[in-house]
């Protein structure tokens, strides 16, 4: 059991962070929508792994309260997002971001 | 206690009636009946409940701390919400054949953003934040048979996103360096140097959150084509509503968390607030569309409004004071502006948005063309509107604290934005080519008169508003 709290606490961060750019760079540079919803959940979830990392070095629960909370946004997020994938596909039979491009100027 | 948390019950109960109701029986009339009536019952739930918060500090668990800001604020965003509804009833019904739960997600939306001025914890941030967002995703999209709405949802959708991870990580950080979530005791570190340094980090990242959602420079990009693309009915709650609540729980953050007293990150807000009102404005020059015009403005006059953020942290109830008074006139000048635009675009089916579409309005459509001349010159600052008053407050406080690289940038911003507001008036005062066959909605009309009524009215004589609120600062247990 002590071996598993002991994992340092930079170290958990700095797994996060890696995650939280490897989100955003999917999001930068995927062109299919359901890619780009994917890297965000990436980003949401590198997010509360870094909430959970906190809340154990402080022996607290709010770390992981915040965690379900996250949980919960980022499902509620992804679910209106894939609603929204799901007119684009059927009005447009396109899923590619920049295909779907009219506003610009 | 818990008394001071009826407006809120009241909402949610309107917004479950709503819901339920549309389930049952599906009718634009009755939706759009109790929304109004839900919402004025919110708005005047404030004042049979005020004395509770203008005597007592009241808390609703750790998550919330109501007090009569928060109530004036919570007013302000009713009053906005409820100027839309009236607008969005002919709105939508060109739109979509779907138009009940649009009232759903937009009084969703309304009870996230009276969640924000009283919170105090990053949990009650993070939730009231998504609430709105959340919904404006759909709101944006709304509208069933065109593009633009649809692309402008998804765009939204993936930016907001992003700027809400970074916020998240940002909180992250700082709970890994303070072991706390609520904003009075984060920045209490150990003092040790990898606390510090986490804190800065969190803060950071904090901060980029926030300017995503408050479409500050660099983190801009997302709003002309948001505007753009979305309903003006929805671009105008985006626009006031919730801006105005992100505005005020930062402004929140700042006081409780002592944020300033920072050196690295006061610079760097200092530097966002030059650079969102210098760019804003510049960007601003460029567009032949009112909506994408309008976003670039907005985002001037969030850099011109980040100016109270350091005011408020040397002489909190002055910068109160201006907060309030800018907000509501940009409230008051913006809902014009868009009020004019809906208003125009209720009858048709695509949205009348360009400056060519404005050409020659104040012949055409003398009422219509006089509210738009009227919130550009009050948005442009130009005496005998509010928005001079507003300008002249934030102008003051910035020399009385000596925050030199501000009051520039703001003179700056001001005078580069009278030329493209200008240009909006030499539009409307244009010999019209040819005869604007759109009708206008009378309760629309009306409405927008009202709001330009009020840019002059407390133009003349801004007395009463100020008066009004001196009285709400006199008790917050803030100051």
């Amino acid at each position: 059991m002590d071996a598993v709290l002991n994992i340092p606490l930079e170290h958990v961060l700095f797994l996060s962070i890696i995650l939280f750019l490897i989100g955003a760079f999917g999001i930068l540079i995927r062109r299919n929508v359901i890619f780009v919803l994917l890297s965000l959940e990436i980003m949401m979830n590198a997010a509360a792994l870094a909430f959970i990392a906190a809340g154990a070095r402080w022996g607290e629960p709010d770390g992981q309260v915040m965690f379900m909370f996250i949980l919960a946004l980022a499902a509620a997020e992804v679910a209106v997002g894939l609603g929204l994938v799901v007119q684009l596909s059927r009005r447009f039979q396109t899923l590619d971001i920049d295909r779907a491009e009219e506003l610009n100027g | 206690m818990f008394q001071a948390g009826l407006p809120y019950l009241i909402l949610t109960t309107g917004l479950i009636v709503l819901m339920v109701g549309v389930s049952i029986h599906r009718s634009h009339q009755v939706a759009w009946s109790l929304t109004v009536l839900t919402l004025i019952a919110t708005f005047i739930s404030h004042f049979f409940v005020y004395e509770a918060v203008a005597t007592d500090i009241v808390v609703i668990t750790e998550l919330f701390r109501v007090d009569s800001i928060a109530y004036f604020f919570n007013a302000v965003f009713l009053l906005a919400t409820l100027v839309l509804v009236l607008f969005a009833q002919v709105f939508l019904d060109r739109r979509t054949k779907f138009t009940e739960e649009f009232y759903v997600l937009i009084l969703a939306a309304t009870l996230g953003a009276m969640m924000l001025p009283a919170s105090t914890h990053f949990a009650s941030l993070i939730l009231g934040l998504e609430v709105i967002s959340i919904s404006l995703y759909a709101l944006i999209a709304y509208p069933d048979h065109a593009r633009p709405p649809l692309e402008a949802g998804l765009k939204y959708l993936v930016l907001s996103g992003v700027g809400t991870a970074t916020l998240l990580m940002g909180m992250a950080f700082i709970y890994a360096a303070s072991g706390n979530l609520d904003f009075s005791s984060i920045h209490i570190t150990d003092g040790s140097m990898e606390g510090e340094i986490l804190f800065l980090i969190g803060n950071t990242l904090f901060w980029c959150g926030i300017a995503f959602k408050l479409s500050l420079v660099p983190f801009h990009i997302w709003t002309p084509d948001v505007y753009h693309g979305a309903p003006s009915v929805v671009t105008a709650f985006l626009a006031t509503v919730s801006k105005g609540a992100v505005f005020a729980v930062v402004l929140r953050y700042v006081i409780e968390a002592d944020i300033l007293s920072s050196d690295t990150i006061s610079n760097a807000i200092m530097l966002i607030a030059c650079a969102s009102m210098v760019i804003g404005n510049l960007l601003a020059l460029l567009q032949n569309n009112l909506k994408r015009l309008l976003a670039y403005s907005s985002i001037a006059h969030m850099g011109y409004l980040l100016i109270v953020v350091f005011l408020i942290s040397v002489n909190t109830s002055l910068g109160y004071e201006s907060a309030l008074f800018y907000l509501v006139s940009y409230f008051v000048m913006t809902l014009a502006a868009f009020g004019v635009i809906i208003a125009l675009s209720s009858k048709s089916e695509t949205e009348v948005d360009t400056l060519n579409g404005i050409s020659g309005l104040l012949w055409t459509k003398p009422a219509a063309g006089a509210v738009l001349i009227a919130a550009a010159l009050s948005l442009a600052g130009i005496p005998l509107t509010v928005g001079f008053f507003a300008k002249y407050y934030l102008f003051t406080a910035g020399i009385s604290e000596g925050m030199w690289p501000l009051v520039v940038c703001l003179v700056l911003g001001s005078g580069l934005g009278i030329f493209y507001y200008v240009r909006i008036i030499f539009r409307t005062l244009e010999k019209p080519q040819e005869e604007l066959s759109v009708s206008v909605p009378w309760l629309g009309l009306s409405i927008t008169v009202l709001l330009a009524l009020a840019i002059i009215v407390f133009g003349l004589y801004p007395t009463p508003l100020v008066d009004l609120i001196r009285a709400i600062l006199v008790f917050p247990p803030t100051l």
